[in-house]
């Protein structure tokens, strides 16, 4: 049996809303980093999907895929960078706490 | 030999010529840095400056190029992106000269700072030509990562920490979304990730997929507010720029939303012509949530910064005008605001740096008296304020009127008069700083003001800055009076650029108007 | 030719700002030159005027922001010479008449310059555009010289006149972007623009916005609530150039592009603006018959001669509009000798209050000259024969009779009450018995005299022969008037 190209759509999109629930609930700013990691990666998912099954020649979804890992990458040891400055400073990485300027 | 002339004349890699000029002064910033030390914090400045201004100067022999497209369709340097590349790069220029003194009293290292900065504006520069989905992905990356850089960059300072973590959150979140948002355009058009490619497979392919488009236009559109920072996708933007050290701040509120209008004309113009209608339908939403939003708010701030954030939300709006008249004349309004834009915006955060190295404040009312202590400053600063707030016969005024102009073309009445009004409340808040600095008697000065120290321009990093409030009130003052070469630039950038001419031709236009007057001769 | 009278001022002001030129007096002197010249231009430009050519005279034209339609074109006609000559003249008498020891003479001095070149601007500008940018220019100088050197409420007051008139420039250019773009032509060129073939309703509606936008400046009644603080709270010489020069481009701009470019849609408007001009007239009068402080009091009484210009001009007929041509310069020049005196009297007397203020006119201990010229004001407020107000007025009068009998005898009874409210105000400021605790007033010198002369003269002047004044604005009437004999507003009220 061959899996359909829906299949892979339908997990991405889970895997999506998921993300975004976990960036809309945690207090933790770890937390949601990894969220984003998840919203990124729902999105690989949907790149790989629709390479194979549209794109199967220049698998330009997949060379996307590469590009969005590693700027994934990046931007994870940036945020991470933060959030060590911000614990120094702060002793805390709570959400909650982080109040002095007003939303 | 032929395979590789024939790959030579497809990689075009002249086109990208002024990158590459960003990239080596990169390079020479990071490497003098590393041979020279600390000593080199004296000149450095002025090599970045040098090169910006040598990659504006290729920029300008780029115009016109026979051949823009590059890298096998992947960048796109045709006039319109010149004309956004140059904004970038000249904001950046701008930028280096107020923020040499701020970096140097902030004890952090200069040469990392402008490293980074021209990281950014590499990554700005390249999204304003990218022609291709993962050329538009890794440069708005670049340009969002250095952002976040900068933003956290006195990382000593619990303030600027916040705002880079709330900054860092919500444009990752942001940018994640747009992804998808593109890896669902890239799934309807077939496996295309070049954009006219993936415009002409959405047009030739059935209207069954039209509610995935839509949802990908929605992502799109949502990644692309924020990086103009447009109402309801604004909230970080106060945060952020109270937080950040102020010349960031400057560089956020021009060079990277230039940046984001020049994505938003490319995407949408090209890839999403199909959905025009809807997509002016949102942008119509978004400018009138940000008109309305940004200039009431900015009423009520008591921070300088906070209270320019919440104008510069409102100005979005004004520019959106162009975009969404959608005709030459509102694409090129769109660019010569924002050109003017530049200047006005940069000067009035200039004389912020300024006020806030002499005294370490920025509420507005300490700035009460200012008149009688620093008269340069208050000239310049009541000059860019009433600039932005639209009173002849500075800059602000003729490229609001453009603004205002070419959507009256289009039909967009209701938008204008919109604008015209929220216009009038900006008036009020802008003044409200210059009634602080000039009409205050003596004694009616604040402390701060009392203590003010005699500027000294001759302390290292002084003299930029000075440069940089002369540069910005001359040209805000006589930008407006002498703007046909401006005007003329920016309509040609618009007109020679094939992308939007034929674009035009193509798609169905949301209002009956817009199909008449578009094609009428704007010069009489 | 023209643009002198824009590049003297401005060239003027950027050196008063910029260059050391010392203290406060000298500044002072070499203002008072910058403008006795531009005044001696215009002077020089009246004898040149061809008086029977009605159409635009000396015109510059140079292309300036094409994208735009914005062009730098500018003329004058019979509208305009003589409230460039108002303009003029006020400037001078406003800078002669500040104090010599003003705080920050600098920017003072160049504010009112670039007020001058600014008014002038206007009144010149032959492109839609160029005018809103001279309309709007007056914004910002205008809010500074009342904020800074006015009164106690200077602030309320400056803050109220900006929102006010910010509001006055958004509708104005409002109404002109949606006239350019909806004639037949796109662009803001004066002599090109016409409202034929915009439907009824466009007409209405581009109408309704400038006449509101207008009304805020002139101001109207329902409209008018910036202008008595404005007033109180600017100094003397502001007030003057606030009552007697900024408040005409609101009427004039009523005329030059509501009248003129409007012909058709004004014979419908024109009865209810009739009635507003008419109500501004009784309000006017009736306030300042209430009011104690003799500065507000003069400022109500400007809003009722305001309302003569609006009926005249409603009426459109070809004497109308001289008069109300007439009437804003008579009004520029009576308004300014009131608020210069009760400026002096302020000064020299310390108050405004009317219930406090008596017997100025003793000879030795009052302020004899001062009051006498008071009088004189007050009677060509007031219209008394004789004097430049009751030219105007007649003129006004003759002219909208024909058309609007009713308004017109309205407004002849409410020019009676505008005797009542300067007989209170004389009677009480100039006669009866001065107190012996408030004796001995400070001596008003000569040079302070020197411009209450001065306009006391060209009032009379222009009040014994009035053909000076009208025979620039007379080629000018003949070619603008809507409805030359009067009748045909009358046949458009009798079909409906």
């Amino acid at each position: 049996m061959q899996l359909q190209l829906e299949y892979f759509l339908l997990l991405a999109a889970a895997l999506f809303c998921i993300g975004i629930y976990g960036l809309i609930t945690s207090r933790n700013a770890v937390r949601v980093l990894m969220s984003i990691e998840l919203l990124l990666n729902a999105v690989n998912l949907n790149l790989m999907g629709f390479s194979n099954f549209l794109d199967p020649d220049t698998i330009r979804g997949q060379v996307f895929t590469v590009f969005v890992i590693t700027v994934a990458a990046a931007e994870a040891a940036v945020g991470l960078a933060i959030i060590l400055a911000i614990y120094r400073n702060r002793e805390t990485i709570d959400m909650e706490q982080f109040n002095l300027l007003k939303w | 030999m032929d395979f590789s002339s024939n790959i030579a004349t497809q990689l075009n890699a002249g086109a990208i010529l002024p990158e590459g000029i960003v990239v080596v002064t990169i390079l020479l910033v990071l490497i003098c840095d590393l041979i020279v030390g600390k000593s080199s914090a004296r000149w450095l400045p002025y090599v970045a400056i040098a090169g910006l201004l040598a990659s504006v100067a290729a920029l300008w022999l780029k115009w016109d190029a026979t051949e823009s497209l590059a890298f096998l369709q992947g960048f796109n340097g045709d006039d319109l992106s010149i004309a956004f590349r140059g904004i970038v790069a000249l904001s950046a220029t701008v930028t280096i000269l107020m923020s040499v003194r701020y970096v140097e009293q902030s004890g952090t290292s200069l040469a990392e700072f402008i490293a980074i900065l021209l990281a950014a504006t590499l990554g700005g520069m390249f999204l304003s030509g990218a022609n291709d989905l993962v050329m538009i992905f890794v440069a708005l990356e670049t340009l969002s990562i250095s952002s976040y850089l900068l933003t956290g960059y006195t990382k000593r300072d619990p303030r600027s920490n916040e705002a880079a973590l709330k900054y860092l959150l919500i444009g990752a979140a942001s940018s994640a979304i747009f992804l998808y948002g593109v890896s669902l355009l890239y799934g309807l058009s077939g496996g295309q990730t070049n954009l006219d490619a993936i415009a002409t497979a959405l047009a030739n392919g059935d209207g069954g997929e039209s509610l995935g488009l839509a949802i990908a236009l929605v992502f799109a559109i949502a990644g692309i507010s924020f990086k103009i920072s447009a109402v309801p996708f604004h909230q970080w933007t106060p945060d952020v720029y109270e937080g950040s050290p102020t010349p960031v701040v400057a560089f956020l509120s021009v060079g990277s939303k230039a940046a984001g209008f020049a994505l938003a004309i490319r995407l949408l113009v090209t890839a999403f012509g199909a959905v025009s209608e809807e997509w002016h339908f949102i942008f119509t939403a978004l400018a009138i949530l940000s008109m309305i939003l940004g200039n009431v708010v900015a009423l009520a701030q008591t921070s300088m910064k906070r209270m320019l954030a919440y104008s510069s939300i409102g100005q979005a709006g004004f520019v959106m005008i162009g975009f969404i008249a959608g005709t030459d004349a509102g694409y090129s309004s769109m660019i010569f605001y924002l050109l003017i834009y530049l200047f006005m915006n940069l000067g009035a955060f200039t004389c912020v740096i300024l006020f806030s190295l002499q005294t370490g404040t920025d509420q507005i009312s300490d700035y009460s008296g200012l008149y009688q202590k620093d008269p340069l400053l208050t000239l310049a600063l009541s000059i860019c304020l009433l600039s932005l707030g639209g009173i002849p016969p500075f800059a602000g005024f003729f490229g609001k009127i453009y603004l205002f102009w070419s959507g009256w073309q289009a039909g967009l009445y209701g938008l204008v008069l919109l604008g015209l009004v929220t216009s009038v409340v900006s008036i009020y808040y802008y003044i409200r700083v210059v009634k602080m600095m000039v009409v205050k008697e003596p004694q009616e000065m604040s402390e701060t003001v009392e203590n003010y120290p005699e500027v000294r321009w001759s302390l290292p990093g002084m003299r930029p800055l000075q440069v940089g409030i002369v540069v910005s009130l001359v040209a805000t003052t006589l930008a407006g009076i002498l703007s046909n070469p401006l005007f003329t630039f920016a309509n040609n950038s618009v007109i020679n650029s094939p992308v939007l001419q034929s674009a035009k031709l193509t798609q169905p236009i949301a209002k009956a108007g817009i199909s008449e007057t578009s094609d009428r001769p704007i010069v009489q | 030719m023209l643009s002198v009278l824009l590049l003297v001022p401005i060239i003027g002001a950027a050196i008063v700002a910029f260059l050391p030129m010392g203290e406060s007096k000298r500044l002072r002197q070499f203002t008072a030159i910058i403008a006795t010249l531009v005044f001696a231009w215009i002077v020089y430009l009246l004898t040149q005027f061809d008086l029977s050519n009605s159409g635009f005279q000396f015109s510059e034209y140079l292309s300036w922001v094409q994208p735009i339609g914005l062009s730098y074109s500018l003329g004058v006609d019979g509208l305009s010479m003589p409230l460039l000559a108002l303009n003029g003249l006020l400037t001078w008498i406003a800078i002669y008449s500040s104090r010599g020891d003003i705080e920050r003479p600098r920017l003072y001095y160049s504010l009112i310059l670039l007020v001058n070149a600014g008014v002038s601007g206007a009144l010149m500008a032959q492109n839609l555009l160029l005018f809103v940018i001279f309309y709007e220019l007056e914004l910002i100088p205008f809010y500074l010289l009342i904020g800074i050197w006015g009164g106690k409420k200077r602030g309320y007051a400056a803050t109220k006149f900006l929102l006010y008139t910010a509001v006055s420039g958004l509708l104005v250019l409002a109404a002109f972007l949606g006239l350019a773009f909806l004639s037949a032509t796109p662009n803001f060129d004066y002599n090109s623009i016409t409202t034929e073939g915009l439907g009824l309703t466009t007409q209405l509606v581009l109408l309704t916005l400038l006449l509101v936008g207008f009304g805020i400046k002139i101001p109207l009644v329902p409209l008018h609530t910036w202008m008595p603080d404005a007033y109180v709270e600017s100094s003397p010489s502001t007030a003057i150039l606030l009552g007697g020069v900024l408040a005409k481009l609101g009427t004039y701009g009523l005329v030059r592009f509501g009248l003129q470019l409007f012909p058709e849609t004004w014979s419908l408007v024109a009865p209810g603006l009739a009635a507003i001009g008419t109500v501004s007239v009784v309000y006017g009068a009736m306030a300042a018959i209430a009011q104690k402080d003799i500065k507000r009091m003069v400022a109500y009484s400007s809003i009722g001669h305001m309302g003569y210009i609006l009926v005249a001009a409603a009426a459109g007929t070809e004497l109308s509009v001289l008069g109300a041509v007439a009437q804003m310069v008579s009004h520029g020049l009576i308004l300014a000798l009131l608020f210069y005196l009760v400026g002096i009297v302020e000064q020299k007397a310390g108050t405004r209050e009317l219930d406090v203020l008596n017997g100025l006119m003793n000879p030795i201990r009052g302020l004899p000259l001062t009051s006498a010229l008071l009088i004189m004001a007050g009677m060509g407020s007031a219209g008394i024969p004789g004097l430049v107000g009751f030219a105007a007025e007649f003129i006004v009068f003759q002219g909208s009779f024909t058309t609007f009998p009713i308004p017109v005898l309205v407004c002849i009874i409410a020019s009676g009450l505008t005797a009542v409210y300067f007989v209170i105000l004389l009677n009480r400021t100039c006669f009866g018995k001065l107190d012996n605790e408030t004796a001995y007033y400070p001596k008003v010198l000569l040079t302070e005299r020197i411009p209450a002369f001065v306009l006391t003269v060209t009032i009379l002047f222009l009040g014994l022969q009035p053909n000076w004044m009208i025979r620039w604005i007379k080629p000018y009437t003949t070619s603008v008037a809507v409805n030359p004999t009067g009748l045909q507003i009358a046949q458009v009220e009798t079909q409906k």
